[in-house]
């Protein structure tokens, strides 16, 4: 009986131990993020727009002579499958590089599996502060804005707005929080009249909003700050055209004149609403921008958003760095990275030698129909750059020291 | 007050207390099923162009779809099972409702969808000055026609009378000359279309996507249990005070709201385990 | 030598030897196959040894990774305290939610033990800054000596053997016997005058404990907990890693779970529907094998044979 299944464990065991390649022609990337729900708007986006630069760079004979190779891996929003799925590509799939991954709570886990195995780990779509913060280290990258950069710019573009009164909302979880927090606290620094009259906090992917937009209403704040992530952008907005929210009380949401957040609403989408994006296709309307911005189209007939972006310009840093390192090897991958810049299609772009953060510009606009596409635009542009905003690097030896 | 939510909460409860209570079966498919009802919603709505029309036929049509694949899950499977134990049902559906979600994954890719109420019932009124959209009003008649149709039919109509006796003691009623079985199958394709709608109907509401079924399943469940298996009122009973913990957890403590719908579950069947009001078995 | 006795020593020298043969990464699969192992064996004890319908047995697997976790994390205290500290806690849950359900069977049971253990999951989810909410808590602090993936697998190995030799003693005593006893026939195991309400709820301590023991296992080897390990989809694929291998056998549980974490893993690095083939397996495994594998072979090779296998 026992030998029995001795021997069917082995047998069951046996046979799923392919072994697999060892790839020592190609830099092989490893590429974890969510390809489950309602996310993928932003995650389809940065695997296509790496896609696009891989293959033009392969095509023009790769880097340092080897092809760049990635595979890629779905980890379904939760963080113990992209912690294994990470672990997977790192010691299976012996990865050069580990990139993704849009849920923040996976991407500090993969981040301190990265710093153990000493593999560098560029983060694209998660936004906490944390990553190249407090739990920042030599190993981890961040390729897109974070909570605290978002909370700086928002701060310094209201600090000049005459509104005083304020209510703060958003999605119940570590992300509302840190950016509802990071605007207030700046907020309040760069001009102490404000005041916060209220808060409401709701559960993630909450449907009905009535009653907090209610409970908004009858407080009567002259602006809202409205913290919600990605699965909850497209719900808020509508529920605040239904109820109307959006012409009783301006309010302002991260991503909010985005169009992974304005496009599934089509015409129906609120106007007048307050929001940052970190690309738009349309703006700046330089040649690069247009050019990437085609480009796009053609490969995967649909506008660029931010994640392809993100995606396109991890892999260029990526490319560059190995390029100046002058062979594939992690740690001189790391010293080449650190401190380099260069142009993308929304202008130059840093990765900051100390902290990893990749330095970005910010765009501030209002949600207004457009006569030339079928979903809304972000009207009144303002950028606001990412020197004005950026905490020093001093700031961050602080946070790390803690 | 999230009393929307409450609608839907009951109309898909109500649902699986009809097949819990008459068929013994714990149907863990059945927020799969819910799921299927807001995705055929959209399609039918895309397919049809938007607008009022797209809508009613909407509403229709995807439960009817999902009362179909109720109808070829009873005869395939459940027909034939029906003596097994509980657990063992119990994790019949659950591979159903693991099936059930890749396939919908397969159907309609990962991405998220969205559609919004027609036309006509967009924008709010106002009630005591505050904003309520029309289609929460909507919702909020939708829920009691709901109960009294489903008390009608399981009280008044032969079909009805015949699945409680059957729910009580099937074998008697076979004995007397009914086909049980027929009886089975349609109160098993009656609690799918419910689920069915129930997704239907929250479609223009929230984001449709991937992972909705379980979220609802577990509180459809304990609500049913909170309810009384097979009782309707009880369905509705268990969805209001569901939803009211809800509420008044968020508002009493916002950071552990979500805990009080749990604890009132917890309490209600501590005190009485067979649920609120006369369970059928 | 008893011949009964050489297959497990055989399988404990491989497995005791695989580190040094295999590729990190398949020793990483290996220790996690053992400590789900355990807590499929541990659940057993409860549903297939006890009859108690355990639906939700992630919470105890959940409790103890966390329990060692904070301990771990927030503490100064030493590191066995940490380790011992999740399984008790994890115990001392399963004291207090069943006496909440004992009294109640089979559905009922089940219930109401998922409504609890939803409300612990809700709490955990919730509580940032203690438990760190819906982010988990990533980078334990694994001490030194179990640091390095070859001690941590080497520690897992040696709890997981012990652990599974407590339960087999305990399952073949005259408690275990008993146990299946109330399993078969409740009526009369009270007629005779067993307490039942008492063996069922030391069953569930028992089932507790091992399950808290599994999860401080899985901090070791992983150094980072989540709330999803105690959500109720778990508690139901580790039901199913019983019915798979055999819930009426001693070795089912492990059988069955290690072909479920080796497919779930290779399998889902090629296909994106894993799933959908767990719903597919399922589905055969209860129409067609309801006695999951150990006990179909048990039948079939051994017809005569007893109970444990």
């Amino acid at each position: 009986m026992k030998k029995f299944a001795g021997i069917l464990t082995g047998f069951v065991f046996a046979c799923c131990m392919a072994a697999s390649g060892v790839a020592g022609d190609t830099i092989k990337v490893g590429l974890v993020d969510t390809y489950t729900g309602p996310v993928t708007t932003y995650t389809y986006d940065v695997r296509d727009g790496f896609k696009m630069a891989v293959d033009t760079i392969n095509a023009k004979g790769g880097v340092l002579g080897k092809k760049i190779e990635y595979v890629v891996r779905d980890d379904t929003f939760k963080s113990d499958v992209g912690l294994a799925m990470a672990k997977e590509l790192i010691l299976k799939e012996n990865v050069d590089i580990i990139i993704g991954t849009i849920n923040s709570a996976t991407a500090l886990a993969i981040s301190d599996l990265c710093k153990k195995e000493k593999v560098p780990f560029l983060v694209t779509f998660s936004k906490s502060g944390k990553i190249t913060g407090e739990k920042g280290h030599r190993y981890v990258f961040n390729m897109n804005e974070n909570t605290d950069m978002i909370g700086r710019a928002t701060a310094t573009v209201f600090a000049k707005k005459p509104y005083i009164k304020y209510w703060i909302a958003g999605d119940d979880y570590e992300y509302g929080h840190a950016i509802a927090d990071s605007i207030w606290n700046h907020l309040k620094s760069l001009n102490p009249k404000v005041q916060m009259i209220g808060q409401s906090w709701w559960k993630m992917r909450e449907t009905d909003f009535n009653p907090y937009i209610t409970q908004i209403l009858a407080a009567k704040p002259e602006f809202v700050i409205v913290a919600t992530g990605g699965g909850s952008m497209v719900n808020f907005q509508k529920a605040a055209q239904s109820t109307g929210f959006n012409k009783r009380v301006p309010f302002y949401q991260h991503t909010g004149i985005e169009l992974s957040t304005l496009m599934p609403q089509g015409q129906n989408a609120p106007e007048g609403v307050f929001g940052t994006a970190n690309y738009l296709f349309y703006y700046p309307d330089t040649n690069e921008n247009k050019s990437f911005a085609d480009d796009f189209q053609k490969l995967y007939g649909r506008h660029p958003k931010s994640g392809a972006l993100y995606g396109y310009m991890t892999a260029q840093f990526i490319a560059k760095a190995y390029g100046k390192a002058g062979k594939v090897d992690k740690e001189k991958f790391i010293d080449a990275l650190e401190g380099m810049a260069l142009d993308s299609p929304i202008g130059r772009l840093e990765v900051r030698a100390c902290d990893h953060q990749i330095v970005l510009p910010m765009f501030f606009g209002v949600t207004k129909k457009s006569p030339k596409y079928e979903f809304l635009v972000g009207g009144d542009i303002l950028s606001v750059a990412g020197k004005d905003y950026m905490p020093t690097c001093e700031e961050i030896r602080k946070e790390r020291a803690k | 007050m999230g009393l929307s939510r409450t609608t839907i909460l009951f109309i898909v409860s109500s649902g699986l207390s009809l097949i819990l209570g008459v068929l013994r079966i714990p149907n863990i498919a059945h927020g799969s099923l819910y799921m299927i009802g807001a995705f055929s919603a959209y399609s039918v709505i895309s397919f049809l162009g938007g607008g009022g029309f797209a809508f009613w036929a909407a509403m229709v049509v995807a439960p009817l779809i999902v009362a179909a694949i109720g109808f070829v899950m009873e005869r395939g499977f459940f027909s034939y099972l029906y003596e097994r134990e509980h657990l063992m049902l119990l994790l019949l559906t659950f591979s159903f409702a693991l099936i059930i979600g890749d396939l919908v994954k397969i159907l309609w890719g990962t991405e998220y969808r969205s559609i919004t109420a027609p036309g006509f019932m967009q924008g709010s009124a106002e009630v005591f000055g505050l904003p309520i959209p029309y289609y929460n009003l909507f919702l909020l008649l939708v829920g009691p026609v709901i109960a009294v149709f489903l008390w009608l039919v399981v009280n008044r109509t032969k079909i009805g009378k015949i699945s409680r006796a059957a729910a009580v003691d099937a074998e008697m009623v076979s004995a007397v000359g009914i086909n049980v079985g027929w009886v089975f199958a349609f109160t098993f394709v009656l609690g799918c279309f419910l689920a069915g709608l129930g997704g239907a109907l929250i479609a223009p509401m929230t984001s449709i996507s991937l992972g909705m079924d379980h979220s609802l399943i577990m509180e459809a469940f304990l609500i049913v249990i909170m309810g009384g298996l097979g009782n309707i009122w009880g369905a509705l009973l268990g969805s209001l005070i569901f939803g009211l913990a809800q509420s008044l957890g968020i508002l009493a403590w916002p950071q552990f709201g979500i805990v009080f719908p749990y604890l009132a579950v917890v309490v209600v069947l501590t005190f009485r385990p067979k649920g609120l009001l006369r369970s059928a078995w | 030598m008893k011949w009964k006795y050489v297959t497990p020593l055989l399988l404990l020298a491989a497995l005791a030897a695989a580190p040094q043969f295999l590729p990190r990464f398949h020793t990483y699969i290996l220790a996690i196959v053992l400590l789900t192992g355990l807590l499929a064996t541990s659940l057993n004890l409860a549903i297939g040894f006890g009859g108690i319908y355990q639906f939700h047995h992630a919470v105890f697997y959940g409790v103890g990774a966390y329990g060692t976790a904070l301990v771990l994390t927030r503490t100064q205290l030493p590191a066995p305290v940490g380790l011992m500290a999740g399984p008790v806690a994890a115990a001392a849950l399963s004291l207090v939610m069943g006496v909440i359900c004992v009294r109640l069977s089979k559905l009922y049971f089940g219930m109401l033990q998922i409504s609890l253990g939803s409300l612990v999951w809700a709490t955990v989810y919730r509580w940032y800054s203690f438990t760190g909410g819906d982010n988990g808590i990533p980078g334990v602090p694994v001490p030194g000596w179990i640091a390095s993936s070859e001690s941590a697998y080497y520690y897992t190995l040696a709890v997981t053997t012990l652990s599974m030799l407590a339960l087999y003693r305990i399952v073949g005593s005259p408690f275990g016997k008993v146990l299946q006893g109330i399993r078969d026939n409740p009526v009369r195991s009270d007629a005779i005058g067993i307490d039942v309400k008492a063996h069922k709820l030391t069953a569930l301590v028992i089932a507790g404990f091992f399950g808290g023991v599994a999860g401080s296992l899985f901090v070791v080897i992983d150094t980072s907990v989540f709330p999803d390990m105690m959500f109720w989809t778990y508690s139901l694929e580790v039901l199913i890693m019983c019915l798979l291998g055999g819930m009426y056998t001693f070795f089912g549980p492990l059988v069955g779970s290690s072909i479920l974490v080796l497919l779930r893993t290779y399998v889902s690095i090629h296909i994106p529907y894993w799933h959908l083939c767990l719903g597919i397996i399922l589905t055969l495994v209860i129409v067609f094998l309801p006695e999951g594998v150990l006990g179909y072979a048990a039948r079939r090779f051994r017809p005569k044979e007893g109970r444990l296998a």
